[in-house]
């Protein structure tokens, strides 16, 4: 009975997994055409015709926020997504650092109702249609400019009041392992005194696996945890203060899977 | 200053400057996978040892090839014996 029942319960599994990719792969599509056709001509007009940049670049960010969260929907109601702020009182701008197990990390990223930026690794500049909207949004590039340039471009930008995401590991683990942090993020808060804001991101493991395309149903949970502020890190160096987010990140992430 | 004198003093600047629990200092520990340091970090590793060490080794190119705890204090004990010599 029970081995019927374990059967039963595999299949109901896979039939899901075959079900999700049916319906999100055609909507992602269209929803991508949609964005692609509507957003981009209006945001490339308003680069061009526009005498306000900062406009421009509040209405980049906040459509890419909303192609990730039209992107993320597209897989309801097998792929539900939970966003818990335990520090709804905190005011922007924040340097996010956020664990990064899966593709979708950066996509999940509209649960943030902030202007915000993320600085990339390389291999996104790769992708013609992430690349060409990043770079109109002003997304930091780390690997592909002088640290000194880095520091400069992510001072103006908390200072302008926008947030920054980073996702220190630097690749995806694609698995629930925290790999190592690097430090770039926590030294441009503690250049600026910024406040660090730890994410946790859970249950994406496999929307979508590493290496792979196919979505498996789940609940992804975001988590925004109390900043770290200037008064509380100004005696750290910056490994210290890495390796202590790094350990919160771990603790709340240990804690959601018991 | 002995051998075990130096590795002692090489780990106080890991446990002093970088937090790092000393039973994670053992020889076979990779500097950036297991201690965690990455490139920004050995900069102000490097400043750490010249000033604890009171040596110049910035510019040398061997400390390029360093991975481990133990090239580390291989590397340390190179330069004293240089400096012995000299």
């Amino acid at each position: 009975m029970e081995a019927l029942m374990a059967q039963r319960k595999t299949a109901l599994s896979r039939l899901s997994v075959v079900w999700l990719n049916v319906y999100f792969w055609p909507l992602l599509a269209v929803v991508s055409i949609l964005f692609l056709v509507l957003a981009v001509p209006y945001g490339y007009l308003l680069d061009l015709l526009g005498r306000n940049r900062r406009r421009t670049l509040w209405y980049v960010r906040r459509t890419i926020s909303h192609y990730g969260a039209a992107a993320v929907y597209c897989g309801w109601p097998l792929v539900r997504v939970r966003f818990i702020d335990y520090a709804p009182q905190e005011k922007p701008p924040f340097v996010f650092v956020a664990n990064h197990r899966s593709s979708s990390d950066a996509f999940l990223m509209f649960v943030l109702r902030f202007e915000v930026i993320q600085i990339l690794n390389i291999w996104p500049s790769r992708l013609p249609f992430v690349n060409c909207f990043s770079r109109l949004a002003g997304y930091l590039r780390v690997r592909e400019m002088p640290f000194e340039e880095f520091i400069e471009a992510g001072s103006r930008l908390l200072a302008d009041g926008v947030s920054i995401i980073a996702f220190p590991e630097g690749t995806r683990s694609g698995s629930c392992q925290l790999g190592q942090f690097h430090g770039s993020a926590f030294r441009l808060a503690q250049h600026v005194g910024a406040k660090i804001c730890p994410l946790t991101i859970s249950g994406n493991e496999h929307i979508p696996s590493r290496g792979s395309l196919v979505m498996h149903p789940g609940q992804i949970v975001i988590s925004k945890l109390p900043s770290v502020t200037c008064e509380q890190y100004k005696e750290l160096n910056a490994y210290r203060l890495k390796t202590r987010v790094r350990e919160t990140i771990r603790k709340h992430l240990d804690a959601q899977c018991l | 200053m002995t051998d075990s004198e130096l590795i002692q003093a090489v780990n106080d600047v890991f446990a002093d400057s970088f937090e790092i629990p000393r039973e994670k200092l053992t020889p076979e520990a990779q500097i950036f996978g297991d201690l965690g340091l990455d490139s920004l970090d050995v900069v102000d590793l490097v400043a750490a040892i010249q000033k604890k060490f009171n040596v110049q080794v910035r510019d040398d190119e061997r400390i390029r090839s360093i991975r481990s705890m133990q090239d580390l204090y291989n590397y340390l004990i190179m330069i004293r014996n240089e400096q012995k010599k000299a």
